[in-house]
C-alpha cells in the first residue's frame, strides 16, 4: 500500500483496514479446513455471537478514549439482565420500549456513579471500577436472592429474540440483534467523528494535562463518557437477557475482559487518544469468528478458546506497536521530503542568532 | 512549563550592597505613542505562605508590541503569567482589558478575554491532527464538526503565519518547533490579542528560531501583543520593543529597547554590579585519558573528535540545537554512538548503556533536572547514592543507612546544600540546591570524567558561584570535565579548551585563552561575519 | 521553603498518617467484632480468619512490589489456578506430588519470564500483558483439567499434602506439639510470616527495594542514574508469577480438590488489599507495614461480617466501598481545605483593598 495512500487515512482507519483484512484471511483459512463453513448458518452464528460484546465494548471505548476504564461493566450487564428478566416475568405485557428504557436507565445510574467518583472525586478509574465491579455484583446477588430467571417465564418476543429476523438472503439472516449492534456502532462512530464532544474525548486521552490547560470541560466530558458507557452496558444487559433467557447471579462474570479485549484487538490505545467504534466492532467480530471457527475445528477444545484469546490480545497490541512505528516513519519521511523541496533555509534574517 | 523553582527559592539571594530595589513608585513606564494599552496589570500582589511571589507589579501592553519580560528564576515571571492566564488569582490588584476592569478566574475566562500562553513544552494533543489541534476547544464552532471546512480554515490560519504544514498530519509526527507553531496558529485562530511566550526558543535550532521570529513578526502585523520571556538576552535585544525587568517579585523597570543595554539589564536583574564571578585557579592538565574519534549518531551528530586530559575543562559551545547534549548522552551510554571510537587510556571501549559508562568512570549530570535528575519523593541521601547503590550494600544486599547518611552529610557540607536534613525529600529544595544534589550524586560515583550539561541553568547567582568553585576544585583533584554551557561568559573563563558545535557538527576546537566570545559565537552560528549585536558581553 | 506542598510531599505526608489511620480503623473493627460478632474472640476463629485467605495474603506481598514498581499483574489468580491444576493433573497421571509441585513452580517461573519479556523488553503496558495472561492462563488451566474436579475420593491427594493445608502444623511436625496457639496454626501461616518478614526487609532496607521505589517513581530518572530498569522489571514480574504459583500449590493442599475455576476472580481482592494498604496505583510509594495492616483489616472485616452471616459477595462489596472511600475522602478533604483557604485569602484581600490606598495607584 503506497505511502501517500496511508497518509490520507487516519491511523485508526489504517488499523480498521488491517483488522478487516485479518478477518477475511481467517475466514478464508477456515473455509479450507471446515466443511460447510461459508454458509448462511455460519454467518448467522457470528452475527448473533458478537453483538452484545460489541455494544458494551463501544461504550467502553468512550471511557477508554479518555484514558480511563470501566471494569464494572460485567456486573452492570448482569444486574440489568436479571432485573429486566424479572420485570418481564412479573409483567408479561410490558412494552418492549419501556423495558429498554428501564434497562438503559439502570445502566446510566451505575455508569453515573462510576463517573462521579472518577471524574469529580478524582479517584483513579481502576480503583473505582474494581470496587463497583464487586459492589454491583453484590447488589445483584442480594436482590436476586438465589432466584434464577428462567426462559419459560419470559414473554414470547423475548424468547424469540435471538432468532428474530428482519431480512433474509437465502440462509443468511439479518437478525435484529445484529442490526442493533450495527446501529449502535454507527451512532457512536458518527458521534465521535462529527460532534465536538467526540474530538474532546480524544484530546482528553491524548494529553490530559493540555486538555485542562486549554480549558476543555474535562470533568464533565469524562462523566458523560461514563454515562454513555453505562447506557450501552444497560442495553447490553437487556440483549443478554433476551438472548440467553436464563440469567443466574453469575451471568456475565468476566465480560469486562472480553470487552476490553475487543477494544484492544480493535486497535484502540488502552491509554486513550485513539481508536474507533468501527474498529471495536471489527475487534469483536474477529474474536467471535475465531471463537466459533475454532469450536468447529476438530481438535480444538472448548477450553482452548480463552487461551487463544489471551494470545490474540498480545499479538494485536504487539502488532499495533509495529504498525504505529511504521506510520511514524512514513510521516517523517514525507515531512523531510517536503522540507527538501522547500529548499535550504534562508540565511538567518537580521543577524538573529537564535 | 513554569518552573517549580520560581516559588521554591529559599529566600532572597544575598544583596551584597543592598539594592535600591524600586520600592519607590517609578516613572510611568514608557508607552508607545498614541496607543491605548490592550491589557494592563495594576498593583498585582500574590503571596504563597512565607513567600511574596508578586509584590505590587504593574505592566501594560500596547497592541502589536513585543514586550520582553526579564528576570532571574524566582523573579516572579511565571506567577505573573499565571495571573494573566487565570491559573491563579491575585491577592490584590486589578487586570484591565481595553481600559475595563476584568476578572480572569480560569482558563475559560482567559480565552474569553483573548489571552493565551505558550510554554516550553507544547500543549498539544499528539493523536489529533494539526487542524484538530488548532480548533479543539473553540467554543463558537457550532454543533457539527465539518472536516473539510476545518482543514481549509486551518490552512488559512497557517498561511497568515506564512507557515506550511500538512494539516492532516497527526501532531505526534511534528517536530517541537512545528508543534509550537501549531500552538501559535491556535492562538491566532482564537483571535488572541495577548500572547505570552515562555522561553519559546529554549529547545529550538538556529534555523527554527529564525522561523519563529518571522512568525512573531506576522503576529505583530496582525496587532497581537506578545509577552516574550527569555534568558537569551541577544534575542531579546533584537526583537523586543519594550523591556520590563523583574526581581524578587517586584517590578524594577520598563524601558524602550533603545534605552536599554544588556549590561544594564543584567545589573537590574541581579541587583548588583556584574562581577567576574567565574574564577579558575591555574590549570595543569595531565595525561590524555579520553580520545574520541569521529563519533556519530544518525540524525543527531557526526564527526566529533577530541581528546580530554586529566584535570582539564573542555567546554562545549554552541547554540541550542547544536546537539551537544547528544554527544554527552552518547558518552554516557544512554543513546550510544553508532559510528566512531571511544578510547580510554588508549584502549577502545564500548559504552552501550549507563552502567558501562559508570564502570568506565564516566558520569553525566543532566540539564533537565526535573525529568532526568532526581527522584522527587525520595530523600536527598537516597538520590545521592542511587547510581552507586551497590557500594552501599552489605553482604546481605541491604542498605547501610549509616554509611549512606554519612556520605550525604559530607556532600551537604562540601557543596553547601541548604536543607534541614538529608532525609528530607528532594522536592522540598530550591532549584539551586537540587542541582547540587544532582552534582553530589555524580561525584559520588567517583568519576574520572564528569560531563556537566548546563549546570548553572535556572539557578540563582549565589549557587552559580558555588558550582564554579566546585568545578575548580574538581579539576585540581584530577577529574576531567566536559562543560556544556550556553552561557558564554561562564564558558570562556572556565574552560581550558573549547569545542564549538553547530547542528551536530564540530566547527572548531580552540584554546580557551585565545578566543573571544564573538569568535565563538561566529563559529557557533556558522557565519563568517561577526553579528552586529548590541553591546560587548552578550550572554 | 515554599508553603504550597508539592504533590509528592502530599503523598509522603499522607503515607505517614496512612498506616496510622489503618491502625485506627483496625482497632475500631476489632472492637466492634468483639462486641457484635459471636465467636470472634475465640483463638480458633482468630487462626481461621487468616487460614481462609492465607494464599491471597501471600500473593499480596508480591503484588505490593509490582504496584510500587509502577506496574500491575492482573494474572496472579489465573497463575494460582494453573499452578493448582498442574499439581492436580500430574497427580492424576500418577506423577509424584513432589514433582508436581516442582513443575508447578517452574510453570510459574516460565510465566513470569514470559510476562517480563513483554513488559521489560518489548515495552508493552503491563496492564495489557497481564490482562491477556488473566484470560489466557485461565484458559490453559481449563484446557488441562476441562470440567473435572481432581482431589476427591479416587484422585485424593496424599495425606501429608492434604494435612499440610488442612491440619494444624502440630500434626505435621511433632516439634510444635504443645506450644499453645502455635500448635493449632496451619503450615501456610508460617510460610506467610516468613515471606512477610523477607518482603518487608527487602522492600524497606535492601538495594532491590530502593530500586523498586525509584523505578516506580520515575523510570527515566532511574535509567539515567545507571539503574538497569529492564532487568529489574523482569525480576519483578517473575517474582509475582512464582509467588502466585507457590500460593497455588498451597491452595491445592488447602482445598483438597482442584477445578479449572480455582481462585477465579481473586485478583480483585489482592489488588484491593495492596491499594488499601497505602500503595499508590501510580507507583513509587507504599510500605509493607501498610500492606500488612490492610491485610489484617480486610481479613478482620470479612471475618466479622461472616460471623454475622453476611454473605461473601457482600463482604467483597464492603471491601470495595472501603477502597473507594480511602481515596475519595482525602480528596474531598483536600478540596475543602483549598476552597476554605481561597475564601479567607479573598476576604483578606478585600479587607486590604478597602483601606485608604486603592489598588490602582501603587505604581
Amino acid at each position: 500500500m503506497s505511502d501517500t495512500l496511508l497518509r490520507r487515512l487516519r491511523p485508526s482507519q489504517v488499523r480498521e483496514l488491517i483488522t478487516l483484512l485479518i478477518i477475511v484471511a481467517i475466514i478464508l483459512f477456515f473455509s479450507t479446513q471446515i466443511d460447510n463453513y461459508l454458509t448462511g448458518r455460519t454467518f448467522n452464528r457470528i452475527t448473533t455471537e458478537f453483538p452484545i460484546v460489541a455494544v458494551v465494548a463501544v461504550g467502553q471505548l468512550l471511557v477508554v478514549l479518555t484514558r480511563n476504564l470501566d471494569l464494572s461493566v460485567g456486573s452492570q450487564v448482569a444486574l440489568v439482565a436479571w432485573s429486566t428478566g424479572f420485570i418481564a416475568t412479573e409483567v408479561p405485557g410490558i412494552n418492549p420500549i419501556v423495558l429498554l428504557l428501564i434497562a438503559m436507565f439502570m445502566g446510566v445510574v451505575m455508569g453515573g456513579i462510576n463517573g462521579l467518583i472518577v471524574s469529580f472525586g478524582r479517584v483513579p478509574a481502576i480503583i473505582t471500577t474494581l470496587a463497583t465491579l464487586a459492589i454491583y455484583r453484590s447488589v445483584l446477588i442480594t436482590v436476586a436472592n438465589a432466584q434464577t430467571i428462567e426462559t419459560r417465564g419470559l414473554p414470547d418476543w423475548i424468547v424469540t429474540f435471538p432468532g428474530t429476523t428482519l431480512l433474509e438472503f437465502g440462509r443468511a439472516d439479518i437478525r435484529l440483534i445484529f442490526l442493533i449492534a450495527l446501529i449502535v456502532v454507527a451512532v457512536v462512530q458518527l458521534l465521535l467523528t462529527f460532534l465536538p464532544y467526540g474530538r474532546r474525548l480524544y484530546a482528553i486521552g491524548s494529553n490530559p494535562d493540555a486538555a485542562g490547560m486549554v480549558g476543555l470541560p474535562k470533568q464533565r466530558d469524562v462523566f458523560l463518557a461514563y454515562l454513555g458507557c453505562g447506557a450501552l452496558a444497560g442495553l447490553g444487559g437487556l440483549m443478554q437477557m433476551a438472548k440467553f433467557g436464563t440469567i443466574t447471579v453469575d451471568s456475565a462474570r468476566g465480560l469486562e475482559l472480553a470487552v476490553i479485549a475487543a477494544v484492544v484487538v480493535g486497535g484502540a490505545n488502552i491509554f486513550g487518544g485513539s481508536g474507533s467504534a468501527i474498529g471495536v466492532m471489527l475487534g469483536a467480530i474477529l474474536i467471535a469468528v475465531l471463537d466459533l471457527s475454532l469450536a468447529r475445528w476438530i481438535g480444538i477444545s472448548d477450553f482452548a478458546r480463552d487461551f487463544l484469546l489471551g494470545l490474540l490480545i498480545l499479538l494485536a497490541v504487539a502488532g499495533d506497536i509495529v504498525v504505529n512505528k511504521r506510520l511514524q516513519k512514513i510521516w517523517l519521511r514525507a515531512r523531510q521530503r517536503d522540507e527538501a523541496r522547500a529548499g535550504p533555509p534562508a540565511a538567518a534574517a537580521g543577524g538573529g542568532d537564535g | 512549563m513554569p518552573e517549580r523553582e520560581e516559588e521554591a527559592t529559599t529566600g532572597r539571594p544575598e544583596d551584597g550592597d543592598g539594592t535600591a530595589a524600586s520600592s519607590a513608585p517609578a516613572v510611568a513606564p514608557a508607552l508607545a505613542p498614541a496607543a491605548k494599552p490592550v491589557m494592563e496589570m495594576r498593583g498585582i500582589s500574590k503571596r504563597y505562605g512565607e513567600i511574596q511571589a508578586l509584590d505590587d507589579v504593574s505592566l501594560n501592553l500596547a497592541p502589536g508590541e513585543i514586550h520582553a519580560l526579564l528576570g532571574e528564576n524566582g523573579a516572579g515571571k511565571s506567577t505573573l503569567i499565571k495571573v494573566m492566564t487565570g491559573v491563579v488569582q491575585p491577592d490584590i490588584g486589578d487586570i484591565l482589558i481595553d481600559g475595563q476592569k476584568v476578572h480572569i478566574g480560569s482558563a475559560f475566562d482567559a480565552q474569553t478575554y483573548a489571552v493565551a500562553a505558550i510554554y516550553q513544552e507544547p500543549m498539544i494533543f499528539p493523536d489529533l491532527t494539526v487542524a484538530e489541534n488548532i480548533f479543539i476547544g473553540h467554543r463558537d464552532r457550532g454543533r457539527i464538526v465539518n472536516k473539510g471546512r476545518m482543514r481549509d480554515e486551518a490552512r488559512e490560519v497557517l498561511a497568515r503565519l506564512d507557515v506550511h504544514l500538512d494539516v492532516q498530519a497527526p501532531a505526534s509526527t511534528l517536530t517541537l518547533a512545528q508543534q509550537q507553531t501549531v500552538e501559535i496558529a491556535k492562538a491566532l485562530s482564537l483571535n488572541t490579542r495577548v500572547l505570552i511566550m515562555d522561553e519559546p526558543t529554549a529547545s529550538l535550532s538556529a534555523h527554527e528560531v529564525a522561523q519563529l521570529f518571522a512568525t512573531i513578526d506576522r503576529l505583530k502585523a496582525e496587532g497581537v501583543s506578545i509577552v516574550f520571556i527569555s534568558h537569551r538576552l541577544e534575542e531579546v535585544f533584537q526583537q523586543a520593543d519594550r523591556i520590563t525587568i523583574m526581581r524578587d517579585g517586584a517590578w524594577i523597570s520598563t524601558n524602550l529597547r533603545a534605552e536599554m543595554t544588556i549590561d544594564e539589564a543584567i545589573r537590574q536583574m541581579v541587583g548588583r554590579e556584574v562581577v567576574e564571578f567565574y574564577t579558575r585557579t591555574e590549570s595543569n592538565p595531565g595525561e590524555v585519558i579520553l580520545q574520541v574519534e569521529d563519533l556519530g549518531v544518525e540524525g543527531a551528530f557526526e564527526g566529533i573528535s577530541f581528546e580530554l586530559r586529566e584535570g582539564e575543562v573542555l567546554g562545549f559551545a554552541g547554540l541550542v540545537g547544536a546537539r551537544r547534549t547528544d554527544v554527552g548522552l552518547a558518552l554516557f551510554g544512554i543513546h550510544p554512538a553508532e559510528t566512531g571510537r571511544i578510547l580510554l587510556d588508549g584502549k577502545e571501549v564500548r559504552i552501550k548503556n549507563s552502567k558501562d559508562a559508570l564502570r568506565q568512570g564516566i558520569a553525566y549530570a543532566t540539564e533537565d533536572r526535573r525529568g532526568h535528575g532526581l527522584i522527587f519523593n525520595q530523600s536527598i541521601a537516597a538520590n545521592i547514592t542511587l547510581p552507586s547503590l551497590d557500594r552501599y550494600l552489605n553482604r546481605l544486599r541491604l542498605i547501610r543507612h549509616s554509611l549512606e547518611r554519612a556520605t550525604a552529610l559530607d556532600f551537604r557540607e562540601r557543596l553547601s546544600i541548604r536543607a534541614p536534613g538529608v532525609e528530607t525529600p528532594a522536592s522540598s529544595l530550591s532549584g539551586g540546591n537540587q542541582q547540587k544534589v544532582v552534582l553530589s550524586k555524580w561525584l559520588d560515583t567517583k568519576p574520572r570524567i564528569l560531563i556537566l550539561d548546563e549546570p548553572t541553568r535556572g539557578i540563582d547567582v549565589g549557587a552559580k558561584v558555588e558550582v564554579h568553585h566546585l568545578v575548580d576544585q574538581l579539576v585540581k583533584e584530577g577529574i576531567a570535565i566536559i562543560l556544556i554551557s550556553s552561557d558564554l561568559p561562564e564558558l570562556l573563563p572556565m574552560s581550558d579548551r573549547i569545542l564549538v558545535m553547530r547542528e551536530g557538527r564540530q566547527m572548531d576546537l580552540v584554546e580557551g585563552g585565545d578566543v573571544t566570545q564573538e569568535q565563538i559565537l561566529t563559529m557557533a552560528m556558522g557565519q563568517a561575519e561577526v553579528p552586529a549585536a548590541g553591546g560587548g558581553t552578550d550572554a | 521553603m515554599d508553603s504550597a506542598p508539592t504533590m509528592s510531599e502530599r503523598i509522603v505526608q499522607r503515607l505517614k498518617s496512612w498506616e496510622g489511620l489503618l491502625l485506627l480503623i483496625l482497632i475500631v473493627v476489632i472492637f466492634s467484632n468483639a462486641l457484635f460478632a459471636t465467636g470472634y474472640t475465640g483463638p480458633q476463629n482468630q487462626i481461621n480468619l487468616w487460614w481462609i485467605s492465607i494464599e491471597k495474603a501471600i500473593v499480596v506481598l508480591a503484588m505490593a512490589f509490582v504496584i510500587i514498581n509502577g506496574e500491575i499483574d492482573l494474572s496472579v489468580a489465573s497463575v494460582m489456578g494453573l499452578s493448582a491444576v498442574v499439581v492436580a493433573i500430574l497427580w492424576e497421571q500418577g506423577v509424584g506430588i513432589e514433582i508436581g509441585i516442582l513443575v508447578a513452580l517452574l510453570v510459574g517461573l516460565g510465566i513470569g519470564l514470559f510476562n517480563g519479556f513483554w513488559v521489560a523488553v518489548v515495552g508493552m503496558p503491563s496492564l495489557v500483558v497481564t490482562l491477556a495472561g488473566l484470560i489466557g492462563i485461565r484458559g490453559l488451566a481449563f484446557m488441562l483439567i476441562e470440567g473435572r474436579s481432581i482431589g476427591n475420593q479416587a484422585t485424593a491427594f496424599p495425606t501429608w499434602f492434604e494435612d499440610m493445608g488442612q491440619q494444624p502444623v502440630s500434626e505435621l511436625i511433632g516439634v510444635f506439639d504443645n506450644i499453645p496457639l502455635v500448635d493449632r496454626m496451619p503450615f501456610a501461616i508460617f510460610v506467610y510470616i516468613g515471606l512477610l518478614i523477607l518482603a518487608g526487609v527487602v522492600l524497606g532496607r535492601s538495594g532491590f527495594g530502593r530500586r523498586t521505589y525509584v523505578i516506580g517513581s520515575n523510570k527515566d530518572v532511574a535509567q539515567y542514574s545507571g539503574v538497569d530498569v529492564r532487568r529489574h522489571k523482569f525480576a519483578i514480574m517473575t517474582i509475582s508469577a512464582v509467588t502466585a504459583a507457590l500460593a497455588g500449590v498451597l491452595l491445592a493442599s488447602h482445598l483438597g480438590a482442584v477445578r479449572g475455576s480455582t481462585a477465579f476472580g481473586w485478583e480483585l481482592d489482592i489488588i484491593t488489599i495492596v491499594l488499601l494498604g497505602g500503595v499508590s496505583i501510580f507507583g513509587g510509594s507504599g510500605t509493607m507495614l501498610g500492606v500488612f495492616l490492610s491485610t489484617l483489616l480486610v481479613l478482620n472485616i470479612r471475618n466479622g461480617l461472616g460471623l454475622n452471616n453476611v454473605p461473601g459477595h457482600t463482604q467483597t462489596g464492603v471491601v470495595g466501598l472501603l477502597l473507594i472511600l480511602s481515596v475519595l475522602l482525602p480528596n474531598m478533604i483536600e478540596s475543602y481545605q483549598g476552597w476554605a483557604r481561597r475564601r479567607s485569602l479573598a476576604r483578606a484581600a478585600r479587607a486590604a483593598r478597602a483601606g485608604p490606598d486603592p489598588a490602582g495607584g501603587a505604581d
